[in-house]
């Protein structure tokens, strides 16, 4: 009797778990917003680069700058899975997952990118920090309302799905070259 | 053969075991030639010496400063390369003028090819190198030399906050993590984005709460250093007491030695101590009123002089600070054997409208900075008129190391320390913080200083009146009069040398 019943649960939670190829699919997306957005944010300081340091050093700076876009995204990643454990589990659709975690992850980065944007000098940041609430507010309950209802619509789903599908060759790109940049900022930083 | 004891066996092993662990102790141990004097620089950020009692202000501001003057070389027409601490401090440590070390923008590093050029490179193993800065520009600066420097300490070492930074386990490639992190991924105080969407925007959220905790926590105002990571509070005494055991504990190493602290009081926010919050009020000393300038954002006057007083309040504290730790170091003979060279890397200003130092303002109070030279068992004070410029710290220093001359400073050896007067040398200051970095200086206000004449050129400002200010310091020394449209003749004299040098200056880069 508890047997079936413990069979049952773990069958019911097993049932809600997001396959292997979603997970991938979502870190696809949030690889290639937080790569691109460092990338395309580089280029400003690029020439500015070439003139103080040699290729060497630049190649060493993007280094860095890959091995905290791996952490930043792992730490993403973990963020979304820990929201579908948590206040999506009910839901039980588990192929809402991948459309839904692509909506949050999406407009959480977006959010922050268009807030970083709008107040980049340090003259505003009372401004910044002024606004912020009522920034957040709006962009969580845009968040809650768009990551309930769309992924239910199999458009969506599909769309989403079409979408991490084309990015997931970031992953082959920047991954191993993230893991290279690991090594390198080791080597540069023991004696 | 000889054979070894057990004795010499356990004392070799020691030896290399020491050596292996702690390779740059035994580098350390290695080098000295104590024939070689020491060599130590104090850099007080934004000491105007307009402000100081010294070079004639008339509050008593430097009481203890003044008696260092009286056994050592002061001189009185010292200027920064720069107005503000990145163009400044690379000046001096560079001995080039800012158009060529390039140094010019916010944050702004050396051109690559002249970063071997710089007193830890050149003065080389001989010399047990230190340096502290808790200025994170200048500690950037010095980040480029990090290879050549034998004790480098974060900005946040004798502050209250010495834990700070998580980026400290980048310690051994300082410059690049910096570059990379503080100055990119994670910035707050630069008018780029930062390049990191999630941490980036984490970052300046938890920087600017605590910014607005700090000031609850800490009503009755203690100095604070803004970096990158966080907001550094600190107290002078902990770091004047820090620089005296640092210094002590220099001393009893093997000599000779090279230190260079770049100290942030009395930069902005003035928190002086509570005992000296009472210090020159009510003493009737009202500034020269002097006319809005059109750049500035027209601060009230009245403010202004209350802001300068705080300043003075500081500039008390610290030279407080200062005459505590001569005394000490007197008294331990740790000057003995040692030049102590005490200046600046700006200065600041209170004046037309503006508060602070850096945009587009060449005055005196911004750009005269004091230099005090105390030369080994010096006993009598000497005084140098001639016009000199922080580019000449680092020839002196190569000088008085024994060191030989290096064929790219624009900087020259100081008079009374093996350097000649030259009437007609020109001084320059630059800011040019808009400009370019790595192209020709087209946006930029540079003040050329030549005898007792002063032309300040506005480059590529079209909402000023007027492109030039010129002005007779020996008359006019409060810069009131400006003569650009009066003394034609002096005008047009300086004003071609000033593009002669600048289009010699440009040169490298229009063909780029």
């Amino acid at each position: 009797m508890i047997g079936s019943a413990q069979q049952r649960l773990t069958r019911q939670f097993s049932e809600r778990l997001p396959d292997r190829k979603s997970v991938w699919g979502v870190y696809a997306v949030i690889v290639f917003l937080v790569y691109s957005w460092t990338l395309v944010t580089s280029f400003y300081k690029l020439p500015s680069w070439m003139f103080y340091l040699t290729i060497g050093q630049i190649l060493s700076i993007y280094a860095y700058l890959f091995s905290l876009n791996l952490l930043e995204s792992i730490f993403l990643l973990v963020g979304v899975l820990f929201l579908h454990f948590t206040i999506f589990l009910p839901l039980k659709n588990k192929d809402e997952f991948q459309a839904r975690s692509i909506l949050i992850v999406f407009t959480l980065l977006v959010s922050s990118m268009t807030r970083l944007l709008l107040y980049k000098s340090y003259e505003s940041s009372e401004a910044f920090v002024n606004g912020e609430l009522t920034w957040w507010i709006l962009t969580f309950f845009w968040v809650a309302l768009f990551s309930i209802i769309m992924p239910k619509k199999k458009l969506f789903r599909s769309i989403f799905a079409g979408v991490a599908e084309r990015v997931l060759i970031f992953l082959y790109i920047y991954i191993p070259l993230s893991f290279i940049s690991l090594i390198i900022v080791t080597l540069r930083n023991i004696n | 053969m000889s054979k070894i004891s057990r004795r010499d066996f356990l004392k070799i092993t020691s030896a290399v075991t020491v050596g292996a662990i702690m390779p740059g102790m035994l580098g350390s141990l290695s080098f000295r030639n104590s024939k070689r004097p020491n060599i130590i620089i104090i850099l007080c950020d934004s000491l105007s010496a307009r402000h100081m009692s010294l070079y004639g202000y008339s509050r008593k501001t430097t009481p203890n400063i003044d008696a260092f003057a009286e056994s050592s070389t002061v001189f009185h027409n010292h200027y920064s390369g720069g107005n503000y601490t990145t163009t400044g401090t690379a000046s001096m440590l560079t001995g080039m003028i800012p158009w060529k070390h390039r140094a010019l923008n916010l944050g702004g590093l050396v051109r690559s090819e002249f970063v071997g050029i710089n007193p830890y490179t050149l003065l080389g193993p001989d010399y047990y190198r230190f340096a502290f800065s808790q200025n994170p520009f200048p500690d950037r600066l010095l980040g480029q030399y990090n290879e050549d420097i034998d004790r480098f300490l974060p900005p946040s070492s004798y502050s209250l906050q010495e834990e700070v930074s998580p980026l400290r386990i980048f310690d051994n490639d300082r410059a690049l993590a910096s570059i990379a992190i503080e100055d990119f991924l994670l910035p707050i105080q630069d008018n780029t984005v930062a390049g990191s969407a999630l941490l980036g925007y984490i970052n300046k959220k938890r920087i600017l709460n605590n910014t607005k905790n700090q000031k609850i926590i800490y009503r009755h105002g203690i100095p604070e250093v803004l970096e990158s990571w966080s907001l550094i509070s600190y107290l002078n005494e902990e770091i004047y007491s820090g620089i005296y055991s640092e210094l002590s504990r220099l001393s009893s190493g093997p000599a000779p030695y090279f230190s260079y602290f770049h100290l942030y009081s009395p930069h902005f926010p003035y928190r002086p101590r509570n005992d000296f919050l009472k210090l020159f009020r009510d003493d009737g000393y009202i500034p020269v009123s002097k006319p809005l300038h059109p750049l500035a954002p027209g601060i009230d006057e009245k403010f202004l002089i209350s802001q300068s007083a705080l300043y003075d309040r500081q500039i008390a504290q610290v030279d407080d600070e200062f005459g505590r730790l001569i005394a000490k170091l007197n008294e331990e003979g740790i000057l003995d054997n040692s030049f102590l060279i005490f200046t600046s890397d700006h200065g600041e200003l209170f004046e037309r409208g503006f508060i602070g130092h850096g945009d587009e303002f060449m005055y005196e109070a911004v750009i005269h900075i004091p230099l005090i030279i105390h030369a080994p068992k010096q006993i009598k004070g000497e005084h140098v008129f001639a016009l000199t410029s922080n580019i000449d710290i680092l020839p002196t220093i190569l000088s008085m190391a024994g060191k030989k001359e290096v064929s790219d400073l624009d900087g020259r050896i100081l008079p009374g320390f093996g350097g000649q007067m030259d009437e007609d040398r020109p001084i320059f200051s630059v800011v040019a913080v808009d400009n370019s970095a790595f192209g020709p200086i087209k946006k930029a206000v540079i003040s050329m200083r030549k005898r007792n004449y002063k032309l300040i050129t506005y480059l590529g400002y079209d909402n000023v009146e007027q492109m030039y200010e010129l002005y007779d310091l020996e008359n006019d020394p409060d810069e009131l009069n400006n003569l650009a449209s009066k003394d034609i003749k002096t005008l047009s004299a300086m004003k071609s040398e000033f593009f002669t040098y600048l289009d010699e200056a440009n040169k490298p880069f229009w063909k780029k």
